[in-house]
Order: C-alpha cells, then sequence, then structure tokens
C-alpha cells in the first residue's frame, strides 16, 4: 500500500485547510526571521570588523534622515492639531481644560511621535530601500560586487541599519517636539487654553520615563525598517514585476511589525 | 585551467546534469546552447556566484567548494567576470565603478596616482575615451559603452581569467562585431583564459579555440570550430543552420 498525503487521501476534513494555512505561515515566518537573524549577525561582524565605511554611514543618515525631516514635521504638525482639537472638544465642560495639555504631551511622545514617524519611513525609506536593492538583485549588481570580491553586507546593508539607529531617535524627538507645539497652538486658537495651562497640565502627568519609553521605541523601529527592507530587496526574483511584488510585501511587513512591536511596548516598559 | 566536474544544479528543474569539461590555460573556450540549457549557470559556479547540488570547478586547482575558508576569495581574486547587461552599479560614476575591479588589497598598496592610471589605462584598452566618461553615471552611458565599461571593470584587476556571460547580447551588429574583435584582443593582449557563453555562434566560432555545445543540461559536443562546423551531430547541425540565418539577417538590417 503506497503512502498518500493527506491533502490527497481527504481533502474535506474539517478544518484541514485553515491548520494547512496556519502551518505554511508559520513556516514562512520562521524561515524569513532566520534569514534575518543570519542578516542581522553579519551587519554585526561587518561593523565590529570595522569594515563599514563611515562615508557611506553619512549618506545614508542624510537620505534617511535630512531628507525626511519636511514629511516627518509635517506629519507631527498635523497629529498633534488633530489630538488638541478633538481633545478639547470631548474635555469642554466636562473635565478642567489644563488636562489637554497632559492627553495632548502623553499621546504624541507615548505613541503618534514614535509610531507615525516609523510609519511616514517605512513608505519614504523602507520602500526605497527594498526597492533599490531588488533592482540590484534583478540586474546582477549583488552579483558583480560577490565576482569583485566585496561584501555586499558591509557595502550596502549595513550602513543602511546603522543610519536607520541613529536617525529614527532623533526624528521622533524632533516629531515630538513638534507635535507638542502644534498641539499647545492649536489648543490656544480652538479651545482657548493659553501655553502656561498647556504646560501646567502637561507636568502634572509627566514621567522623564515617557521619553526613554518614546527613544526605545525609534530605536527598535529604526532597526527593523531598514532590516526587514533589506532582507525583502535580497530575496527579490523575477525583474521588474518582482521589485514591484518584493516591495509592496516589503510595506506590509514593516508596517505589521511596527504595529505589532508597538503593541508589545506597554507591558514590557510601562508596568 | 578551469575543470568543471560533473557539475549538477537544478532550481525547479534540472539545469546541470553531470557536466565536466575542461577550459586550458591562455585557451579561448566558447559555450553555446539553447535558452536556459544552463550556460550562465555553469559560468556563475566557476566563482561560486551559484553552488552546484554535486560536483566541483577548480580554478587553477582551487576549489571554491570544497576547499579552505579562503578558498572562495583566492579564485574570485583570479577572475574577472563580464556580465550579460554589464552589472554596473548604478550610484556609481565610471571611475568607481572600474575602480571597483581592484581588490581592496591592492587598493591599499596603490596611491591615488596609480591607481587613476590603471583606470584609465582599462578604458582606454576597451576603446572609450577616459576624459569624456569618467564622470559619467551608468544611466548616461548607450549600451555598448555600458558593456564596455564592465569589460573594463574586469579587467583592471588583471585576472588571469575572464569570463564572459552573453557579452554581446542586445547590440547591435556592428557593435557585436566591435565588441568580438574586442574580446579577442583583449584575450591575446592580456595572454588570458577566456570562456565566453553566447548565442552569436558564427563569432563565437571565429574567436574560439574550442567550443562546446549544452543541451538540457548535458555537454552535447565539445572540441574544435572546425570539427563543430563538420559534425554529424543534428543538434550542431541545427545551431549552425540557425547561425547562417541570424547572419543573414543581422546583414539584412545593417
Amino acid at each position: 500500500m503506497s503512502f498518500q498525503a493527506p491533502a490527497e487521501r481527504d481533502p474535506a476534513i474539517p478544518g484541514y485547510g485553515l491548520v494547512r494555512g496556519v502551518g505554511r505561515v508559520s513556516r514562512t515566518v520562521a524561515v524569513n526571521a532566520g534569514q534575518i537573524g543570519m542578516l542581522s549577525w553579519d551587519i554585526i561582524l561587518a561593523t565590529v570588523q570595522l569594515r563599514v565605511s563611515f562615508r557611506a554611514v553619512l549618506r545614508q543618515i542624510y537620505i534617511m534622515g535630512i531628507q525626511s525631516i519636511p514629511i516627518v514635521m509635517v506629519t507631527a504638525v498635523l497629529a498633534g492639531i488633530v489630538t488638541s482639537q478633538q481633545g478639547g472638544y470631548q474635555f469642554t465642560g466636562a473635565i478642567p481644560l489644563y488636562v489637554l495639555g497632559s492627553v495632548v504631551v502623553e499621546s504624541i511622545v507615548l505613541e503618534m511621535g514614535p509610531v507615525l514617524t516609523a510609519i511616514v519611513l517605512v513608505g519614504r525609506v523602507g520602500a526605497r530601500i527594498t526597492a533599490e536593492l531588488g533592482t540590484m538583485v534583478v540586474s546582477e549588481q549583488l552579483d558583480a560586487y560577490h565576482s569583485l570580491g566585496r561584501d555586499p553586507v558591509a557595502i550596502l546593508a549595513a550602513p543602511r541599519v546603522i543610519a536607520g539607529i541613529i536617525v529614527l531617535p532623533v526624528l521622533v524627538a524632533m516629531a515630538n517636539l513638534m507635535g507638542i507645539l502644534a498641539g499647545m497652538y492649536a489648543a490656544e486658537l480652538t479651545a482657548g487654553l493659553g501655553p502656561e495651562s498647556f504646560f501646567y497640565g502637561a507636568r502634572l502627568f509627566w514621567h522623564s520615563w515617557d521619553m526613554v519609553y518614546s527613544l526605545s521605541k525609534a530605536v527598535v523601529f529604526g532597526l527593523a525598517i531598514p532590516l526587514i527592507a533589506i532582507h525583502m530587496g535580497l530575496q527579490t526574483k523575477g525583474g521588474a514585476a518582482g521589485v514591484g511584488r518584493t516591495t509592496t510585501q516589503a510595506v506590509m511587513f514593516m508596517t505589521l511589525t511596527i504595529l505589532i512591536s508597538d503593541a508589545l511596548f506597554p507591558p514590557l516598559m510601562l508596568q | 585551467m578551469i575543470e568543471y566536474r560533473n557539475v549538477a544544479k537544478a532550481f525547479d528543474h534540472p539545469v546541470l546534469d553531470g557536466v565536466s569539461l575542461t577550459v586550458e590555460t591562455a585557451e579561448m573556450f566558447g559555450l553555446f546552447g539553447p535558452s536556459g540549457t544552463g550556460k550562465s549557470v555553469l559560468l556563475k559556479t566557476t566563482i561560486g556566484l551559484i553552488t552546484p547540488d554535486r560536483g566541483d570547478v577548480r580554478v587553477d586547482g582551487i576549489s571554491a567548494f570544497h576547499g579552505e575558508n579562503d578558498d572562495l576569495r583566492k579564485v574570485r581574486s583570479k577572475v574577472g567576470y563580464v556580465f550579460q547587461n554589464a552589472a554596473l552599479f548604478d550610484s556609481l560614476n565610471v571611475y568607481e565603478n572600474v575602480e571597483m575591479g581592484i581588490s581592496e588589497e591592492e587598493l591599499a598598496q596603490l596611491n591615488r596616482m596609480d591607481i587613476s592610471r590603471r583606470i584609465w589605462d582599462a578604458l582606454e584598452l576597451v576603446n572609450l575615451e577616459p576624459r569624456v566618461v569618467l564622470s559619467k553615471l551608468p544611466s548616461e552611458l548607450s549600451g555598448g559603452m555600458k558593456k564596455r565599461v564592465g569589460i573594463a571593470r574586469a579587467i583592471v584587476g588583471r585576472p588571469e581569467i575572464l569570463l564572459w556571460d552573453e557579452p554581446t547580447t542586445g547590440l547591435d551588429p556592428v557593435n557585436t562585431a566591435a565588441v568580438e574583435m574586442l574580446i579577442a584582443r583583449l584575450t591575446k593582449e592580456l595572454n588570458t583564459t577566456s570562456m565566453i557563453v553566447t548565442h552569436d555562434i558564427e563569432g563565437g566560432l571565429e574567436m574560439c579555440d574550442r567550443v562546446a555545445l549544452l543541451d538540457q543540461g548535458k555537454l552535447r559536443f565539445c572540441g574544435t570550430p572546425a570539427d563543430f562546423r563538420t559534425s554529424d551531430d543534428e543538434m550542431v547541425k541545427a545551431f549552425i543552420d540557425r547561425a547562417a540565418a541570424e547572419a543573414a539577417l543581422n546583414l539584412a538590417s545593417v
């Protein structure tokens, strides 16, 4: 009697498709996690062995950081204004209005500053990295690096990851500041709450740890975005269509990773 | 000398199936075959860009797969690889692209002047005017110029072996002839061992000392161009007929 795979023998088993789907997704996640782990190890080795060009890191800091400032600032200002307006609308007549200062500051610093900045960078930086490396793979530029005895991890991957870890906390700190200032002005214009009352409310519930929390998120996001983008770029197959497909998947994975790790932060750091 | 010993590789389906052949030192060797039959895969196994599932490839006796940790680097330092579409680095200009062909060890030893002279000489060898192209990005070059810069990058490190992956694909007949003349001249002037994968059968037969035909991952023919032309093998005959038809078509298009 010959062996038959369960799917061929009885595809109508209840829940079989679901189990199979979960298994397939789990395997994909495990394989990708393993590959990202190996890539991380290679990046650490290249960095520790000083094989990463300082000029390349500076160039990536310029591309990922300086060039992202305008869009990050616009996003932060709008987030501050919206939070302030909605808070003002809900608090009027119910809670002392100075509490609005605390709501705006805590919302921006704990959540909106780091997460919105990271989401913006997924689109502006992460997608760019995946598309750039994917194009290099399909046009054999990666093979060319290998054939010339050069290490693409040291040349292409490490500078981007190092720059991401440096740039994200700085951008988040700037976004936090701009978001709070925008929220403060919006509170004065729409709810009549002056800056002194705004900051009085903000100080009531402020902990210095909140800034550590915010910047810790930024470091994790700054590591995750380039790492996933590079990994996905290196997996690209199949010409221009492959680059497009991989870039879309990378944006999805980076966004999901940010949101999932964001959900893991409160139980880990706010207890 | 390059030795392929029983090399096998499969992706979704078998691509190479036990290929064994030897390319002698200072020989110009041509590899023919239909598309998807494993020619480029065989070439890439030479410098470890693709790892064979079975068998071994040795360059001057050194195996990139079964040797010491440093052997892959040694193999790559002996070989210059010309990619099908040049594979120039988009973000680097011509000078920086060609400079990548010089090993990191050599770059550390040479001064700026010597490096510039090496790059200048390599560009002149491939009939490019260094003054005009040095600061250009790959996107500012024509297809033929990109191929030449790719060749300059491969030869600037003074390799003992040159591997050419379809160097004339995508070029018009005039540029094809020019690049083939360049390949023949460089092989002679630099005294290198050359292995060329090409669809231009007539050009390959003109240039090469020996040729081989791959079909469905197996070696179908290996011998001199004269033997290839007079072979009784049906596959070889079909190839020669196709070459004649393509040559006529190219002549008409010119």
